[in-house]
Formats: structure tokens, sequence, C-alpha cells
């Protein structure tokens, strides 16, 4: 409950945290020159740094408090450059920090022998960097230089292979869904990320600017502290339209629907930048903004909100349930966790909505934070075991794998628990828990479509529970594939990559475990810590808001009161039948088809309408192809005939028009220049005579 | 207080000295007609800012007056507006002085190669025969493969040709000079009359650089240039003439002290004189015709230099000195500067010379000044003023890549480019500092300025319940993914992909290229994190200037006391008292009130 603000003391750690990841990407090239070694180890050391530093402000969190520190930045607008570590930010902080150091850790063996890993460097440290400022900036303004760096790294790093070798592409060659590609190179899909993160910013700008107009300023605590701006706003509607804009960032940069499509393509990255991506920074800075401002808008105006989390919630829900179904289908491992990423972040968009459409906003909240916790340890741990697939394998393609688990005793140990906390195995897993708690939160809102939602998060996890066997299934069990067995006629063996690689994901794979055996005790610490925080900062307690529900009848028919059956552990009976079930059904289809192969998959795509609905889904429910000829080949079209019938005939044909009437005009003027002295005399002595005759009129 | 020539100084010495630089460039050649005129350029530069130090965040301007017969007086001032113009433009102009060092020389050697044919001596030891550095595609020159490093005495001429060459050069830098000169003069002027005859006197120099050292069809496009821009200059002229006529004075003073005078009915035409005039210096939509194949003929350095000065006519001639009409006709700039907007981005992605991009980048990228000067608020036009700086930063560096690209690969064509980035790695890493300058990505000044410029347009929409104003906003803040669309497609053609066989051996920029183009990027980076010291000058006059117009939105008010629209005032207060205490306590309150008001106006 304490407040510290001015820069001494731990303020400093807090500005060191964002600040230590920039400072080592300035010098990172200068270090280069002594050497490979010393420059890789430069890089960790400064993750380290970082993350050591984020270490020191989890007494802060846990004790409740928070660091406010800010410096004159613009002084004529009054505007101010601060950093803010309250709870949610100080666990954010960590968790980046720690799961970008052994991602380091893991590129340090991972990307060995690769050339220009000084630009790799430079990136990765300036990623970091923007998202701990993302985290850390205590007003929007700031935010929003933390979020276009991570934008602007996420660019550079998907296209870090830019000279575009076939085997970096990503996608089936060949393969075209309503005549779009839906094969991409490096370059083309660091544009297209780049592109589409963009429209979503220039949305979340506008929301940024709404506020701006009304209150003058960016900072969240002076956002809460004088409420008057927020008032005026919502006199003139205008407050869910700027919130669900801040939101269209977020949409953008966590790719949910309808942005998702640059997600897949971004793939073409190194497997350590992809999980960097998915795990820590780009995509989770997308719901690390709602988290920031649902609690605000909330506090704010409580129930007078409800459009805006129900978009958030809508939103969420609809994209976990469209990736995950294109997730069940598509053939490349990375893809596989591309899509399932979208659709665990679908989840935490699901939970925060479903927040503000409840009488008891913490648990919502909770849930929908303790999914990203468990999924940036999980989703890293698989992406790094991917890669190291990927650099044994040399393929990207799951069907290139099988078998792989005689070679690779270590990394399928560890990718198999990381996939089985993706699945939620029951009651020893992180996901199991978190979902857990996803499913309790909608179920114990009183929103009044919450049962759709909670079919469809029912359904996402059955689905979810098949793909992460699915993917088990395809590359460490049944038999070697056709290329595994030219390979090693070719005389490559597959082998266990070094143990630089492997531990990483270990690590992460063992602590998703080791919290998730104790993961009824991890959750309800995080409930207490953020209903202390959102009771302390934002007064948003569960009293009140009932108190509220019932004060205001007619502005929220949609959210009623809900009473919530609890049981052993504080489970929802319902929900924790549900997860059980779907991680049952789920897993026991993918198991049959995929690791005891007792079902044949083909089956599926032999029968003429289920292999209707397997297109529909592979060709990822022609969004992509829709994006492109709306967005890409209409405009172009119509930009050339522009370019054609005005440009190139009207506006040119001034200057040709112009130019022409002067050349005809000296043509005229110069016909008269004959040099002929007769014509001259001749014209002279008609103009002598008119001129007499006129003096004689 | 003594009388001081800081500004004189500063304006007249590049003319003046810029004889000497002519026959210094004949008589001794490159290198020190080069820095000869960077130090005169530096001087004047160090000039300004002598007095620039004076001035306290821009509340006191620093002015030098002279009497100048029947037309007033003949003053040069520094003030809050002219202050960021002038120097940005003398920074442009030294740096690009530098650029010009083994620019010009290379452009004038393969001139003088194509004018006497292809006498080269031994040089052609090349590495590469099919290296084509012509710049004419029909006529070829031969093989002239001297790399940069070799080139930077011209010892590959013969005695005729090096006279050529040296005279040219001269030529060159003198006429540099002048450019620089008119255009500090037009920044600095005190009176309607100088203003225009030193906005004149910019075209005579830019007119020439473009036929004697431009690309393609020179003499052609410089002649368009010229009647272009002097046509919208007689424009200009009668707007100014009538304002002088009307108000009994040219002398700013005199102009703003009697505004009042100018007949009501006459103050839309003078306005859409003044501003069409000028528009056809910043390329404005329908009147844009000549910037493209201005541009991408003309010399790089003047190319970066040609168009964008008109802004600071804006807003000193109309909203500076006829300030009371602005908010009711800045909806129409609003709307034509969205229009140049989206036009030129979308011209940009047609194009595959890499100066026509650029070219129809510029006209976009004008096309955001104009929306921002038309925004009505003050906010909005700090935004545009400082895009001024911020897009010209931007664009010479991407102009100052595109000159050395072509110096390197022997082509402007992006469609014959790709996979540069590793062969050329420095030009690679600046070229993107521009290129996101230029569309408005922290941490780079593009930023800084569109994000003020943008909240200032949304600002007066939501003051003035403007609905089209909002749609304005955006669809403006909708063209900023054109404006990226068209750059990282540029960039990816160029510097991504795989590289053209012919391109094998490609190395990077001269150093005379790298660190001029490094040091503007690096002023992008400084300004875009810290832009006070130039943005606090022009805020405050902005705000001074902008305070007796009417119907001008304020700068919001921080705190969150709502500055915004104040018919919502009452309404808060009513809930006031009950606001205080708790913030939970006062949702019950606040979403009736909420509720009441919507239900009112059902």
């Amino acid at each position: 409950m304490v407040e510290i603000t001015g820069l001494g003391g731990i303020a400093v750690n807090v500005w060191l945290v964002w600040i230590i990841p920039f400072v080592g990407a300035a010098i990172i090239a200068a270090v280069a020159r002594a050497g490979i070694k010393i420059r890789d180890y430069t890089a960790v050391g400064f993750a380290l740094a970082s993350a050591v530093s984020a270490t020191t402000l989890i007494p802060l969190a846990l004790s409740g408090s928070e660091v406010h520190s800010q410096v004159t930045w613009i002084s004529i607008l009054h505007l101010k450059a601060g950093v803010l570590a309250d709870p949610l930010s100080v666990i954010m902080a960590n968790l980046v920090a720690w799961i970008s150091f052994l991602i380091f850790v893991y590129s340090t063996g991972y990307m060995h022998g690769e050339r220009d890993l000084t630009r790799y460097w430079f990136f990765m440290l300036f990623f970091i960097g923007s998202m701990q400022l993302v985290v850390l900036s205590d007003n929007l303004l700031m935010l929003f230089f933390g979020w276009e760096g991570v934008g602007l790294a996420s660019y550079a790093l998907v296209g870090f292979w830019y000279y575009d070798r076939k085997k970096d592409f990503v996608g089936t060659e060949g393969h075209k869904a309503a005549g779009i590609a839906m094969w991409a190179s490096p370059s083309h899909a660091g544009t297209k990320a780049f592109l589409m993160t963009k429209a979503g910013d220039a949305m979340m700008l506008a929301g940024m600017f709404l506020i701006f107009a009304y209150s003058g300023t960016f900072g969240f605590k002076e956002l809460i502290q004088n409420q008057g701006w927020a008032a005026q706003m919502a006199h003139q509607n205008l407050l869910v339209p700027a919130a669900i804009l801040l939101f269209g960032g977020a949409i953008g940069k966590s790719a949910q629907f309808p942005f998702n499509e640059w997600l897949l393509e971004a793939m073409t990255g190194p497997a350590s930048v992809s999980a960097l991506i998915h795990a820590a920074t780009m995509v989770k800075a997308g719901v690390f903004l709602v988290a920031r401002i649902a609690p605000l808008f909330f506090a704010i105006a409580a129930f007078g909100m409800t459009q805006f989390f129900e978009v958030v919630a809508w939103v969420g829900a609809f994209t976990a349930f469209l990736l995950a179904s294109q997730a069940i289908v598509n053939p490349e491992i990375k893809k596989v966790l591309a899509y399932s990423t979208g659709s665990q972040i679908g989840y935490m968009m699901l939970a925060i909505g479903i927040a503000g459409l409840s009488t008891n906003f913490a648990d919502g909240y909770t849930a929908g934070f303790f999914q990203l916790i468990s999924h940036a340890m999980f989703k890293a741990a698989l992406f790094m075991g991917a890669g190291a697939l990927l650099h044994v394998v040399g393929s990207r393609f799951m069907t290139d794998m099988g078998g792989m688990r005689k070679y690779m005793r270590k990394t399928y140990i560890f990718m198999l628990l990381a996939a089985l906390s993706l699945a939620a195995a029951p009651l020893v897993t992180l996901g199991f828990w978190s979902k857990d708690a996803i499913f309790a939160a909608v179920l114990g809102s009183g929103y009044e479509h919450a049962l759709p939602l909670f079919i469809m998060a029912v359904v996402v996890a059955i689905m979810t529970a098949f793909y992460s066997f699915r993917m088990i299934g395809m590359t460490f069990f049944g038999k070697k594939s056709e290329y595994l067995e030219q390979l090693e006629a070719s005389g490559q063996h597959p082998h266990e990559v070094r143990p630089v690689v492997w531990v990483p994901f270990a690590v992460l794979s063992i602590a998703t475990i080791a919290i998730g055996v104790v993961g009824f005790a991890f959750g309800s610490q995080l409930q207490h810590t953020f209903s202390t925080y959102l009771s302390t900062y934002f007064g948003i307690t569960e009293q009140k808001q009932i108190q509220l529900l019932h004060n205001s009848v007619t502005t929220t028919p949609l959210v009623k009161l809900q009473q919530q059956p609890k049981l052993f552990l504080g489970l929802n009976p319902i929900a924790a039948a549900a997860s059980f079930g779907a991680f049952a059904a789920g897993g026991f289809l993918g198991y049959m088809c995929y690791i005891a192969q007792k079902i044949d998959p083909g089956i599926v795509s032999n029968n003429r309408v289920t292999s209707w609905i397997w297109r529909f889904l592979y060709n990822r429910w022609y969004l992509n192809s829709a994006l492109y000829w709306g967005t890409v080949i209409g405009p172009l079209a119509i930009y050339r005939l522009v370019w054609r019938y005005f440009e190139f005939t009207v506006m040119e044909g001034i200057n040709h028009t112009f130019e022409f009437s002067m050349t005809s005009f000296s043509k005229v003027v110069k016909s008269a220049q004959t040099g002929i002295t007769q014509t001259y005399l001749f014209v002279f002595g008609a103009g002598i005579m008119i001129i007499i005759m006129l003096l004689l009129l | 207080m003594a009388e001081q020539y800081f500004l004189l100084a500063a304006t007249f010495l590049p003319l003046l000295l810029s004889p000497v630089s002519y026959f210094l460039g004949r008589r001794s050649g490159l290198n020190i007609v080069t820095w000869f005129s960077f130090g005169v350029l530096l001087v004047s530069t160090v000039l300004l800012f002598v007095p620039a130090l004076t001035l306290n965040g821009g509340h006191i301007a620093y002015s030098e007056s002279y009497a100048w017969g029947q037309f007033g007086n003949f003053g040069l001032r520094l003030d809050g507006l002219s202050l960021p113009f002038a120097i940005i433009n003398y920074i442009w102009f030294t740096v690009l002085i530098i650029y010009s060092k083994p620019y010009i020389n290379r452009k004038i050697i393969q001139d003088a190669l194509d004018r006497f044919g292809s006498q080269t001596p031994s040089q052609s030891t090349s590495r590469d025969q099919s290296y084509v550095l012509g710049v004419d595609e029909k006529k070829p020159v031969e093989s002239f493969n001297v790399s940069w490093a070799e080139s930077k005495y011209i010892t590959t001429v013969n005695i005729e040709q090096q006279r050529y060459v040296n005279s040219r050069l001269g030529l060159y830098f003198a006429l540099f000079m002048v450019f620089a000169m008119g255009t500090l003069g037009m920044v600095l002027a005190t009176n309607l009359i100088e203003f225009y005859v030193f906005f004149e006197l910019v075209l005579v120099p830019s007119f020439f650089l473009i036929s004697f050292f431009g690309y393609g069809a020179r003499q052609r496009t410089g002649m368009m240039f010229f009647f272009w821009t002097h046509a919208g200059s007689v424009v200009l002229l009668l707007g100014l003439l009538s304002i002088g006529f009307f108000a009994g004075g040219f002398d700013y003073t005199t102009v703003r002290t009697h505004e009042g005078q100018i007949p009501i009915q006459w103050i839309p035409i003078i306005v859409f004189a003044v501003v069409m005039g000028l528009g056809v210096k910043l390329g404005g939509f329908l009147l844009h015709s000549w910037v493209p194949s201005s541009q991408s003929n003309a010399p790089i350095p003047v190319a970066i230099l040609l168009i964008g000065i008109g802004t600071y006519g804006i807003l000193r001639i109309w909203l500076d000195l006829l300030g009371g009409n602005y908010a009711q006709y800045s909806i129409y700039l609003n709307i034509w500067g969205l229009a140049t907007m989206i036009y030129g981005g979308a011209m940009a992605l047609m194009q595959d010379d890499i100066r026509k991009i650029l070219a129809y980048s510029t006209m976009s990228n004008m096309g955001y000044i104009l929306f921002g000067l038309g925004s009505g608020s003050v906010l909005g036009v700090t935004g545009a003023t400082l895009l001024y700086v911020t897009s010209g930063l931007g664009k010479a560096v991407l102009f100052m890549m595109a000159g050395s690209i072509s110096f390197q690969t022997g082509t402007f064509s992006v469609s014959k480019l790709g996979g540069l980035a590793g062969k050329m790695p420095y030009t690679a890493v600046v070229a993107m500092i521009g290129l996101l300058t230029l569309f408005g990505i922290p941490p780079t000044s593009g930023f800084m300025s569109e994000w003020i410029m943008f909240a200032g347009v949304l600002q007066t929409g939501v003051h003035d319940q403007n609905s089209l104003r909002v749609v304005l906003f955006g669809f403006g803040l909708l063209t900023t993914v054109l404006s990226s669309a068209y750059l990282l497609w540029m960039y990816k053609r160029i510097f991504f992909g795989r590289i053209p066989e012919q391109l094998g051996n490609v190395r990077d920029s001269n150093k005379y290229i790298l660190i001029t183009m490094a040091a503007l990027a690096g002023l992008s980076l400084i300004i875009g994190v810290y832009p006070d010291p130039l943005l606090a000058p022009i805020t405050s006059y902005v705000q001074g200037m902008l305070h007796n117009s009417p119907g001008v939105v304020p700068l919001p008010s921080s705190g969150g006391t709502g500055s915004a629209v104040p018919l919502a005032k009452s309404i808060m207060f009513k809930s006031g008292d009950r606001m205080s205490g708790n913030v939970a306590d006062d949702l019950v309150a606040l979403v009736t009130v909420t509720n009441g008001g919507i239900n009112r106006g059902r």
C-alpha cells in the first residue's frame, strides 16, 4: 500500500530494467569486434542484468506497494516520462525478463554459426528493452514507444534471414487458396507483420488521442486520479469507442481476429525469435495493454463499459476457436504452435473481458493473467523444443519427422511435458489450473451470454488437447518418415542437441509441472495479489460491485448477480468437470490417431464432406485470401487505374498541352521571321498604309 | 544596444561568396571548393545560432531592420516560427554540401563522359565490365569502374574534360550557395515584398541546378519546374499585393495591426490566392504535376530541398498575419491535405524508380503537413510545423540513399535491385531510420510530429462536435498505413530478397555519404526522443500566434480538468461533490449521469 514516487532508491532499478537491454543493444556492435564469444556472452549478460534488476522488485509486488517515478519530458505539453512498477507490471516484467534470459542462453547454442549475429543480438536486446518499456511505462505515449519498438524488432527478426532462402520460407510451396499464395518468404512475412500491426496501432493511436483530447494527459495514474474527462466522454458516448479503439492496438499486436493473419507467417524467423515473440514479448504486449487499461476503465465507469468488455470477450473467444480449428490440420510444427498461441491468447482476452462483465472483477482478471504466465512458460519451452527438432531434421514439416523420440530423448521428454501443460492435463500442469480458472470465471460471471462463451471455451480446450497430442505423435512417435530415411541414407544421423540448447527449455517445462503440482496455491496467491492490487489502486472490490449492480438497474441488463458454488480447492464443479472432460476427449482422440495410431486420420480427408471442412480449415478459413484481395490486390488495381487514367493522362497531359501550345505559338511567331527583305518591306508598307488610312478617317 | 548584423551576415554571406566558390572550383577543383563552401555555410549557420541562443523559449524575437524606401523596412527576424525553419534548412544545406562532394563529382564525370564520349583512359581494369554507370539508359557510358575510394580525385579524365568538370563544379557550388541564401532570406523576411523577392530568388538557382546537373530530360524538367512554380508565384504575388494595398503597408507589423482593414469579402480571395500560390510549391493535390518529374530529375541535394518551404509561407502569411479567419477556412486545407496524402501514397505504390517513389512520398508528406495546418488547433499546427522538420529529415536520408545506390549499382530501378542489405549494411541501417522517420515510428522524430499533429486534428473534431473532422482524422490515420506500405515495400525490394547476379560486386557507400546520412538520421532520433528544444519555441509561438484567432482550439489542459467540451462541464459539476472522494463511490453517480445524458439525447 506504500506508494513511492521520485527517482531515488528502488525507482532506479525500475528504470534499469528497460534501459539495460537498450544499452546492451547500443554497444553490441562495438563489442562484436572483440570476438564472437564475447559478443554472445555480453548479450546474455545484459539480459541477465535486466532480469536481476526486475527480480529486485518482487518484494514490492508481494507487499502490494508501487513505485512511480517521473522525469520531465515534453515540458510544453506538460507530459512526463515515467515508470510505474505496480504488482501487475512487476510480475509481467519478471516473466519477460527471465524467459528472455533463457531464450538468450538457448540462442547462443541454437544460432551458433549463423552469420550476421550482431544484428540478431542487437534486435533481441532491443526487443526485450522495448517490451519492458511497454510493461513499465506509466503513460500511454511512452508505452507506445515500446509498443512500436516491439513491432520494429519483430519485423527485423521475423525477416532475419532476409536473403529469402527457400528453406526459410513458411507454408507449403504451391499451396494457393482463392488465388492467393499461402507460402511466404521471410522478408515478405516481416513486412506483413509490420503492416498489419500498424493498422492496429492506428486504431490504438486514435483511442489515445481521443482520451488525450479530453484529459490532456496520457498517464495511467493521472487518468485514474482525476476523472472529470471520463464523465465528459461518457456524456458524449465516446468512452466506449475510445476503449475499443485502444483495444484495436491489442488486437493487432496479439494477433486476434481480424488481425490474426500475420502471426502465422511470422514463423519465418529463427525458432528462438518465435519463442520470444510468442512467450514473452510481441503478442503478450497486447494482452498486457488490455490488462493495463481494463481495470482503469472498469474503475471509471464500471457497468457503463459493458460493451467494451463484451467486445474483448467475444473477440477472444472467437479467435480462440478460429485458430484452434486451424491448428488441428496444419502440417508444420511451428505453425501449429503459432495457431495455438493465437488461440491461447484468445483465452486470456476472454478472461479479461469476462472480468468486466461479472460482479467479481478480480476472478476473471486473475484467470487471464494466470493463463498468460502459464502460456509464456510452456509455449517458450515448446518453441525451443521445436527449434531443436528443426535444427536436427532440417525440415519444418511434421510429416518429415516421426519416430524422433528414439534419437532425441531429452527433447522428447521436455516437449511432452510442455505439451501436456498446453493440453491442460489435469491437476499436475500449470496449463490446467489457468484454464480451469478461466472456465470458472466464465461460469461464475453474471453475464447474460456466458453459456455460449463457456461452450466455445470448452470446445477450444478439446481441440487444444487434440492438436497437442497430434503434434507430439507426428513428431516423436510412429514410423520414421521417408525424408528421415533419406537423411540417414545420406549419412546424417539425427542426434540429441547440445545441453546449452536443451537445458533452457528443460528448465521451463519442469517449472510448468513443478508449479503445476502446487498450481492451486499459486493461483490463490495470484488471486490475492491482484485482488489487493485492484482494490487498493482502483477501488474495485466485490462488495462495491454488487452494490453498484443493485444501484444501477437500468444500465446493465446484461450482467446479473451470480452466486458461485465452491468446492474443494475452490474449484467450480462444472468448470472442473469440463476441464477434465475436454482433456479426456481431445487427448483420447489425439492419442488414438497419432500415438497409438489405431485410427487413421486419413478418413477425414477421404470423405467428401469432411474433406471440404478440412480444406476450409487448411486454407485458414480463406481469411488470408480475403485479406489480400481486399487490402492488397483490390486497392492496387484501383490505384493502377487512377495512375493510368488520371495521373498519367490528365495531370501529365497538362504539361504536354502547355508545352504543345507554347511550341505552336512560337511556330506562329517564328514563321513571321522569314528573313526575306521583300516580305518585311511589304508588311512594313502595308502597316504604314493602314496607319495613314486610320489617320485620314 | 549596439547594432548587430548576425542575420544580415548569415543571409548574404553565401551570396557574396558564391562567385568566389565558382572561381575556386574552376581553378582548384573539388576538395577546395567543397570545403570552402562548407565553411561559408557553417559560418552562416553559426551566425544563426548566436541570436537563436538568446531566444528564450521563443518568447522574445531577435530582429534587424533597415529602411527600404517605399516598401517599408527590409528586416530579418528570428522568432519562434522562423527559428526552426532557418536552422533546419541551414543544417540541411551544410550537410548536403558535404554529401555533394562525392556525389556531384561523380555526377559531373558521368555527364562529361556523356558529352565527350568515352575516351576513358586505361582505367578500365574493371572487375565487372557489365557495370553501366550511364544515366541515360539509351546511351550507356563505357565501363568506368573506379571504386569510390579511387574516384576521390579526378584523375580519370583528360585535361579537356578536367577543365570542363572543374568549371561545372564551381558552378554547382556557387548556385547551391545562392539557393541557401534565398531560402534563408525568405524565412527571415519581415516584409511581404521582401518575402516575395526571396521566394523568387530561390527559383533561379534551383532552375539552373536542375537544368545543368539533373538527370534524364533535365532541361525540359527545369523549364517545367520554372513555369509551374512561377505561375504559383504570380498568384501569390497578387495575394500579397492585395494584402499590402488594403493594410496600407507591406511590413508584417503593419499588416498585423491593420488586418481589420481588409474588406471581409476580399478575405477568402486573398487567402485562396496565397494558399494556392504556396500550394504549388508544396505540391498539393492537383497542383502537383511538376513534382514527380522535377524531384526525380533534379540532382539529389536539390531534390531534397526543392519542395516544402511553402509550409513556412502558409504559416507566416495566412496563420500569422491574417489569422482572424483561420478557423473558418481551415477545414478546406484539411480536406486538401488528406487528398494529397492519399493520392501521393497511392501513386508511390505504382512506381518503379526509387526517385519517383520518393517524389510521390514527398508529395504525400506535404499532404500530412497541409492536413495539420488545416487542423484548426494549436496542437495540430505545432505538429505540422515539426512535421516539416522531421519529414524533411526522413526524405533527405532516403534521397541520399537513392543517390548512393544509383552510383553503386548503376540503376534507380527498384525491380533491378534486391538483397542489398548484405552488400550495403550501413546504408541499409541509416535508410531504415529515414524510412521510420517518414512514416512515423518511434523513437524517430516522425512519430513525435505525427502524433502531435493527429492529436490536434482530433481535438478540433471533438471540440467543435464536427463529425466531418473526425472522419477526416480517421482517414488520415489510416493513411499512415498506406505510407508505411509503400515505403516498406520499396525497402523490401531494394534491400531484401535475392541479389541479382550483376550486383555481386556492389560495395557500401562512400564515407562522406554515409556520414552525412547518419548525421541527419541521428538528428531525427534525437528529436524523436527529446523534442523539447525544438518543440518548446514552436509551440509557444504558435500559441501566441493563434491566440487572437477566434475559434482556434487551444492546447489541451493537463490534469483532466477537461477543456474539450464546455457543454459537459455543468454535468461534471453536478456530480462533482460526490466525485471528490473515493473512486469507486463515484461510479454510481457517474453511471447515472452517463445514462441520463444518453436518455436525454434520445
